[in-house]
């Protein structure tokens, strides 16, 4: 619906967090041409450099370079990439797994919803990042791994969640009228289920992304993750973690980008979730 | 006097500007004596409540000549003294009895917390709880402190929320809506109660309610409301014998009776105008739907004008126009005339958590092509679960369920026969329409079936042909269900029920949510599907006098059982069961010399 997309916008934490999140993807996406340098290139020369708006810095080296003379900025810039990557994936994946298994145990409920939701008490109960560790060692180091780990952990979140907005759906009367109408189940809830949970998925996914941006970090921060040749955040912290007394700037840029990323998500979930609920929009409506 | 209104205004802050809610309403209010508010949802009848309580909404502001309640001024009241007069002079009685009680409490928490409010000493709180509680006939009051809300039905929570309004002997007891969320048995002890309670204390009471009829037999003066104006206001019985405003005769045309000849209804075209449009309407506010409006009408409001003693009207033709005798229904001919049954339940029962909870049991009944079929009985009564039987929505525990001939008992077999044959129309219209379908889209969603794919063309035009059959304008098509009035919203129910052309309609209380006029409008509409489909229908509704107007038949159901049946007139003229006997009692006749509610 027009009107939906609308209020949506009119949301100004909608607006500043979708921007936001639009910057990093359009970053991602760009990396090559964004950055200034190769962001694997060594230029032993000149390590450990500080901005270059501080005393002794170089202006080829905007935001400094690490102890092996790498640019900042530029590992910074592709270090966007591998998070950007493991968000969007990582997130659609859950909310698929996640929203498919509740669609099931809210939609035909009984022994299915019994099965399903001791399934995420069971799930639940361990602790995220324990469970995500056992499953990189199980798996193996690698980005996709961090995916799937990310993906096995968090599909609870959406599975309670979705769950009960599907029970929910499921009471109205516009169920039994589609089935009388002649719809299968499967259309039922393709149909009409789908489309009434859609605005809370959407809201659980931009959420979801920024806490996949921290597992990515923390797991490429312990080597779990990507090649430690390959420029990703949680990587960066690692490295200029021995030289953080006398070179802040290398841990501080990729502290900045995780904490921007992980904003963006939760002010786009927030202002999502704010307009789309029927009982704030009407609270809103009886204001005006 | 008690209650002295004098051109009270009630102005709303709009982004359009400033519109009146409501718009110079007078009237007065004698110590012991009973002033009923009538009118249908959005006339202001609450809100003149809430003028009283000083609970007026953001935004909303009054102004008056005179508000005076025992000749104090109310508007000009300081806030503390206005509020201490609130539960110790004035006491309210609220409409949902269940939600106006915290159910986290047990009542005698509840009531003696207002006892202490109101200054009775702490010994003796219980005591005077318990009286209260005798007062309003409830069985052993003392256990009764000691139980929470939820464990009490909804009258009795009401009984309770009534004893606490006349602990304090109130000189003036408004009551919003008292009996409309409870049972019609209920509803008619829930009457005599506050009546017997305000006779015995000489209470002066404010009855809102949106039935003509109830507040006729209870008040002893009534005032019509209208989007904001009072229409009509005079002694009750002279009201409702010989209405003189268009609007107030409409009403009681609008109401099917329980007795004499059945009459078509004359339905107002149209809605009254919400909060938005009242801005637009200067003039009588009653004109876009008045037959005998004239030009001049909508341009000013005409003054209240004396017609007889004690008996305002405001309308410039009202004095003029006679009532017409309004013509009666040919019994209706159809019938089982065929004789062969379309649907035929026998011994159907349906019972939940293995056993324990039996909501139907042993029904049979049958039901011939193009009959129409009543079922009347109050909530919990097992009419819904029946129909969900009927539809297949649920599977019964025990029974036989036959349709054109063929069993379907168990529904999954069966399921597109029988869709094709019966369709529902659900009871609450906001629930039963997915608000993201647009109106076209609904209304055929049969034809999006796998099975049967239709083009969008094809949908479109069935769309167009749905409309018409149900009286909606084609310019509704792209709309979506929020935004349409409730009346609109129940046709686009019914039109989505014809679309598949079934031969047996289920409607469950598809009337009960809406007001008189609108209620009047889809029970014509849909005697006018019957005549040009020839469909049958099972009418399912705690309305005895719609179900008369619409049945030939009807079944009256109590607690699961089917404890009477035959035809309408029969039943409802010479009941043999005592159940049906209390149910006939409980509606207020017509008869204004019939003296209702019976003295108990």
């Amino acid at each position: 619906m027009r009107s939906m997309l609308a209020r949506c916008l009119a949301e100004p934490r909608v607006r500043v967090g979708g921007g936001l999140m639009l910057a990093l993807l359009l970053i991602a996406i760009f990396a090559p041409w964004l950055a200034p340098h190769d962001p694997g290139e060594q230029d032993l020369l000149h390590t450990l450099l500080p901005p270059a708006w501080a005393p002794d810095g170089d202006p080829a080296f905007l935001l400094g370079t690490d102890s092996l003379g790498r640019d900042v900025l530029s590992r910074l810039i592709f270090g966007t990439r591998v998070a950007m990557h493991v968000a969007i994936v990582a997130a659609l994946g859950a909310a698929l797994l996640g929203s498919v298994l509740a669609l099931i145990a809210g939609y035909y409920g009984g022994r299915a919803d019994w099965i399903i939701g001791r399934a995420v008490d069971v799930w639940m109960s361990f602790p995220p990042v324990i469970l995500s560790l056992i499953l990189m060692v199980g798996f193996g180091a690698g980005l996709n791994n961090v995916i799937l780990a990310i993906v096995i952990v968090d599909w609870t979140r959406f599975c309670r969640v979705v769950r009960s907005e599907v029970m929910t759906v499921r009471r109205r009367d516009y169920i039994p009228a589609a089935r009388l109408a002649g719809f299968t189940h499967l259309q039922v809830i393709l149909k009409e289920i789908v489309p009434a949970v859609t605005p809370l998925l959407l809201t659980l996914i931009s959420i979801e992304m920024g806490i996949a941006v921290v597992v990515e970090a923390i797991l490429s921060f312990v080597g779990l993750s990507v090649e430690p040749n390959v420029a990703a955040w949680g990587v960066m912290i690692a490295d200029a973690r021995q030289s953080m007394h006398e070179a802040p700037w290398g841990l501080i840029a990729p502290v900045v980008g995780i904490f921007v990323s992980v904003l963006a998500a939760n002010l786009l979930g927030d202002g999502l979730r704010r307009s789309v609920d029927p009982r704030l929009a009407q609270r809103l409506s009886v204001l005006r | 006097m008690l209650l002295e209104v004098d051109r009270l205004d009630v102005k709303v802050r709009l982004a359009s500007g400033d519109v009146a809610v409501l718009r110079d309403v007078s009237f007065d209010l004698q110590p012991g004596r009973i002033l009923g508010l009538v009118g249908e949802s959005g006339a202001g009848k609450s809100m003149i409540g809430r003028v009283v309580a000083g609970l007026l909404p953001e935004g909303f502001k009054s102004t008056a000549q005179r508000f005076r309640f025992d000749g104090k001024d109310l508007l000009d009241l300081p806030a503390e003294q206005r509020r201490r007069l609130l539960g110790d002079r004035i006491a309210f009685i609220p409409q949902e009895p269940l939600s106006a009680l915290n159910p986290v409490l047990t009542i005698g928490r509840q009531f003696i917390e207002h006892l202490a409010r109101l200054g009775v000493p702490r010994g003796e709180r219980r005591r005077r709880a318990t009286d209260a509680l005798t007062e309003v006939l409830l069985p052993e009051p003392d256990a009764l402190l000691d139980r929470y809300p939820f464990q009490l039905s909804g009258g009795m929570c009401q009984r309770v929320l009534i004893a606490m309004a006349f602990a304090s002997n109130p000189s003036l007891v408004v009551a919003d809506e008292p009996t409309t969320a409870l049972d019609v048995t209920t509803q008619v002890h829930i009457v005599s109660l506050i009546r017997r309670l305000q006779a015995a204390h000489g209470t002066g009471l404010l009855f809102i309610t949106h039935d003509l009829r109830l507040a006729a037999h209870l008040c002893d003066e009534i005032a019509v409301l209208y989007a904001g104006d009072v229409v009509e206001r005079g002694p009750a019985k002279q009201v409702f014998g010989a209405p003189r405003h268009p609007y107030t005769r409409a009403l009681k045309q609008a109401m099917p009776g329980l007795t004499g000849d059945r009459r078509p209804l004359q339905a107002l075209p149209d809605i009254m105008p919400g909060i938005e449009a009242l801005g637009r309407l200067p003039g009588c506010r009653f004109a876009a739907r008045c037959p005998t409006a004239d030009a001049s009408c909508a341009a000013s409001l005409p003054p209240l004008a004396l017609v007889a003693p004690g008996h305002w009207v405001r309308c410039a033709s009202a004095c003029t126009s006679e009532v017409t005798a309004p013509s009666t229904i040919a019994s209706e001919a159809s019938g089982p005339a065929n004789g062969k049954a379309l649907l035929k339940l026998d011994g159907i029962a349906k019972s939940y958590i293995r056993g324990r909870i039996t909501a139907v049991k042993d029904a049979s009944f049958s039901i011939a092509s193009g009959e129409s079929v009543g079922i009347v009985g109050e909530s919990g009564s097992g009419k819904s679960t029946l129909a969900r039987l009927v539809m297949g929505l649920d599977t019964p525990s025990a029974g036989y369920i036959e349709l054109d001939g063929i069993d379907v008992t168990v529904p999954e077999p069966s399921w597109e026969k029988r869709i094709s044959l019966v369709q529902m129309i659900f009871q609450d219209p906001a629930s039963a329409l997915n608000p993201r379908r647009r109106v076209a889209n609904l209304v055929t969603q049969s034809l999006e079936a796998r099975s049967r794919a239709a083009s969008e063309a094809e949908r479109l035009k069935r769309a167009l042909e749905l409309l018409g059959d149900t009286g909606l304008p084609e310019g509704l098509l792209q709309r979506f269900p929020p935004q349409l009035s409730g009346g609109q919203r129940q046709r686009v129910n019914i039109a989505r029920a014809l679309c598949a052309e079934p031969r047996l309609l289920v409607a469950d209380e598809i009337v009960s949510g809406l007001d008189v006029s609108v209620q009047a409008q889809i029970l014509n509409l849909l005697q006018k599907l019957r005549r040009e489909h020839g469909v049958a229908l099972l009418f399912i509704s705690h309305d005895l006098s719609v179900v008369r107007h619409l049945c030939e038949r009807v079944l009256v159901m109590k607690g699961g059982e089917i404890v009477e049946s035959g035809r309408t007139e029969e039943v409802f003229s010479r009941p043999r069961h005592a159940y049906t006997r209390e149910l006939l009692a409980a509606v207020p006749p017509d008869d204004m010399n019939k003296p209702w509610p019976p003295t108990p």
